[in-house]
């Protein structure tokens, strides 16, 4: 594991903390990987918010496809939203790591290469589901993840998520139908 | 990439049974959701608390998921949920 710490506890909370993910930086993210052709999806419960699951989250997860070249592809989405990436940073992203947490920009975000109940990007790519213009990972996918993470607050609002997931599926086939 | 390489099967998480009242509350809120723009939805949805350890350090990585969770289970307080979740039986 790289950590890089330098007293960055205080900064966070006397500056950061008073900056939620919105939609408008929802659309930065978006319109700037699309930009330089990033391929990644909306996954976790902020990926369930966008397809309308209401509950609360406090950062984004992006699952995005490891290759070398999105990775520099990424790489350069990041620093042009204002993200602070030394160079053995950015190796790390482009040449392999699974999980990568960004708390050093605007706002925070998770990226996650190899998410936890996904075989892979491509199959989740194929089954991914556009939220105005938002790449977002399938629901089936999302509770994939949680529940092969298995963590204590995934467990706590898993059930609820299955049943957003049975609402959202019928809501689906009700406007297939219309 | 194959993340079925780098992750080792696990057991499902089982979520808790529902009864039907629960899910017709559940529905009633999805419906009042559904009824909001997303933007909306998104500035109620995102909240910013701090969690300790978690939010000390501006940049981490990891070189698996299995990494991680250990990282969490190791380093985070309970409370935060990021550990395993326990069987209750």
């Amino acid at each position: 594991m790289t950590t890089y710490p330098t007293g960055w506890a205080s900064v966070r909370r006397g500056i950061r903390l008073e900056m939620p993910f919105e939609y408008r930086q929802a659309q930065e993210v978006r319109d700037a990987f699309a930009r330089e052709g990033v391929r990644f999806l909306f996954i976790g419960k902020s990926g369930a918010i966008l397809l309308g699951y209401p509950d609360t989250t406090q950062d984004a997860d992006l699952f995005v496809e490891k290759t070398p070249e999105n990775g520099r592809a990424l790489v350069k989405a990041l620093r042009s939203l204002g993200f602070n990436l030394a160079a053995d940073q950015e190796g790390e992203i482009v040449h392999g790591k699974d999980f990568v947490q960004l708390k050093n920009g605007p706002f925070d975000l998770d990226l996650v290469f190899a998410p936890d109940g996904i075989n892979s990007f491509a199959e989740a790519w194929a089954r991914r589901v556009e939220v105005e213009g938002f790449p977002v990972c399938h629901l089936d996918d999302i509770i994939a993840s949680k529940k092969a993470a298995n963590r204590a607050k995934d467990r706590e609002s898993l059930s609820r998520l299955q049943s957003f997931r049975e609402y959202w599926m019928a809501q689906q086939r009700r406007s297939r139908n219309l | 990439m194959s993340a079925a390489d780098t992750n080792a099967p696990k057991p499902a998480t089982p979520a808790t049974p529902t009864t039907p009242q629960q899910d017709s509350d559940w529905w009633a809120e999805f419906d009042a959701a559904a009824r909001r723009p997303l933007a909306t939805r998104m500035r109620y949805a995102f909240i910013r608390t701090y969690k300790p350890v978690l939010d000390d350090a501006p940049y981490r990585s990891f070189d698996s998921m299995e990494q991680y969770r250990a990282w969490c289970r190791d380093h985070l307080p309970d409370w935060l949920g990021f550990g395993p979740a326990r069987d209750s039986s």
